[in-house]
């Protein structure tokens, strides 16, 4: 669109505004920034709504977060690590609609347990300073295999039964959660 | 140019044809996913549904499961359960359609792989359950084998799977 009124032949200022003054460098531009974004939103960085309660106060309902898929590429999850796993069964590109949101307690081959409220892992207390909420939980203690970590939520507040929580088979790990 | 626009309709003309094929004589997966998601919608009760309705989908959900289906319910929380036969799934479902205002069922990242024989498949997928006016949901995932009979694909076995074990 040229600006007939226009002696210099300048573009006009609404053509400017949306495809810019060089109309094939706008459009290399944006086919860019669509496989960017196709590829760190599908492969790389999984955006997530936050929903539930078992991981208060740290996070909670309507929070928008990222899960990073590539988090453990080079090293395995760590104890203290907030990861998602995943409900349906591992494999395939698509990525699930719901997961789980936990905290990794226990590494595999240790023993976990509960006394009085607090973790124990291979027997000794766990620190865990980002449990706010105290809780009475009593829980024999559970050997996590190979290639198991035992993911369990901050908010102890909640019953033992009703808090999803337990071993996660390394596949079902995701990612690590970004912030 | 005329053999290239002939050649173009020639194509849209197969694609067209294959098209009208796969909806006319869909894969069975096709057809399972299309049970897993029609039983979803059957299991989803609102609260204008009055008791015809619900009687209504009671009976049709029954219609979804093989005389012999059995459904083992292992949910935290809750004490392991299993049904067994379509009187007592009915029952159940009954039960469950009476007591609750509004039940919400989505069957979510349905995966389907069939048996050799083609008259047996394996389904799993992620539960996604609102019941009444709560806002909070449950997830589980699922597990269901499903078999052919005359034609029509029959829930043999449900069962919960505990993600964390």
């Amino acid at each position: 669109m040229l600006n007939a009124n226009d002696p210099s032949g300048r573009p006009h200022w609404l053509q400017v505004l949306t495809i810019g003054r060089r109309p094939k460098t706008t459009l290399i531009r944006i086919a860019v920034l669509v496989v960017v974004c196709i590829v760190t939103f599908k492969f790389i960085l999984l955006p997530i709504r936050v929903d539930g309660i078992s991981m208060l106060p740290t996070y909670h309902t309507g929070q928008i977060n990222c899960i990073n898929r590539l988090a453990y590429l080079r090293h395995e999850p760590q104890r203290g690590d907030i990861v998602s796993v995943r409900l349906s069964e591992p494999g395939g590109l698509a990525n699930p609609s719901i997961l789980y949101m936990k905290r990794i307690i226990g590494l595999p081959g240790e023993t976990v347990a509960f006394h009085g409220g607090r973790a124990f892992i291979n027997g000794e207390p766990l620190d865990e300073p980002y449990v706010k909420f105290s809780c009475d939980w009593e829980h024999a203690p559970i050997v996590c295999g190979p290639d198991q970590f035992y993911v369990v939520g901050d908010n102890r507040s909640m019953p033992f039964d009703f808090h999803t929580q337990g071993r996660a088979e390394r596949n079902r790990i995701v990612g690590k959660l970004l912030l | 140019m005329k053999i290239a626009v002939r050649l173009m309709l020639l194509a849209a003309a197969a694609a067209l044809g294959f098209w009208c094929w796969t909806i006319l004589f869909p894969s069975p997966e096709k057809l399972v996913l299309k049970k897993i998601s029609s039983l979803a919608s059957t299991a989803t009760i609102v609260a204008s549904d009055g008791n015809i309705t619900r009687a209504t989908k009671v009976s049709n959900l029954i219609g979804y499961f093989a005389v012999d289906a059995e459904i083992h319910f292992d949910v935290t929380g809750y004490p392991a359960h299993t049904l067994s036969g379509r009187d007592e799934i009915r029952e159940a479902a009954a039960g469950a359609f009476t007591s609750l205002t509004t039940l919400n069922v989505q069957f979510l990242d349905v995966t389907v792989r069939l048996g050799a024989d083609k008259l047996t498949a394996d389904v799993s997928c992620t539960a996604k359950v609102n019941a009444g006016d709560s806002k909070d949901f449950g997830v589980q995932e699922m597990h269901f084998q499903l078999k052919k009979v005359e034609g029509d694909w029959l829930i043999t076995k449900v069962k919960t799977v505990k993600t964390l074990s």
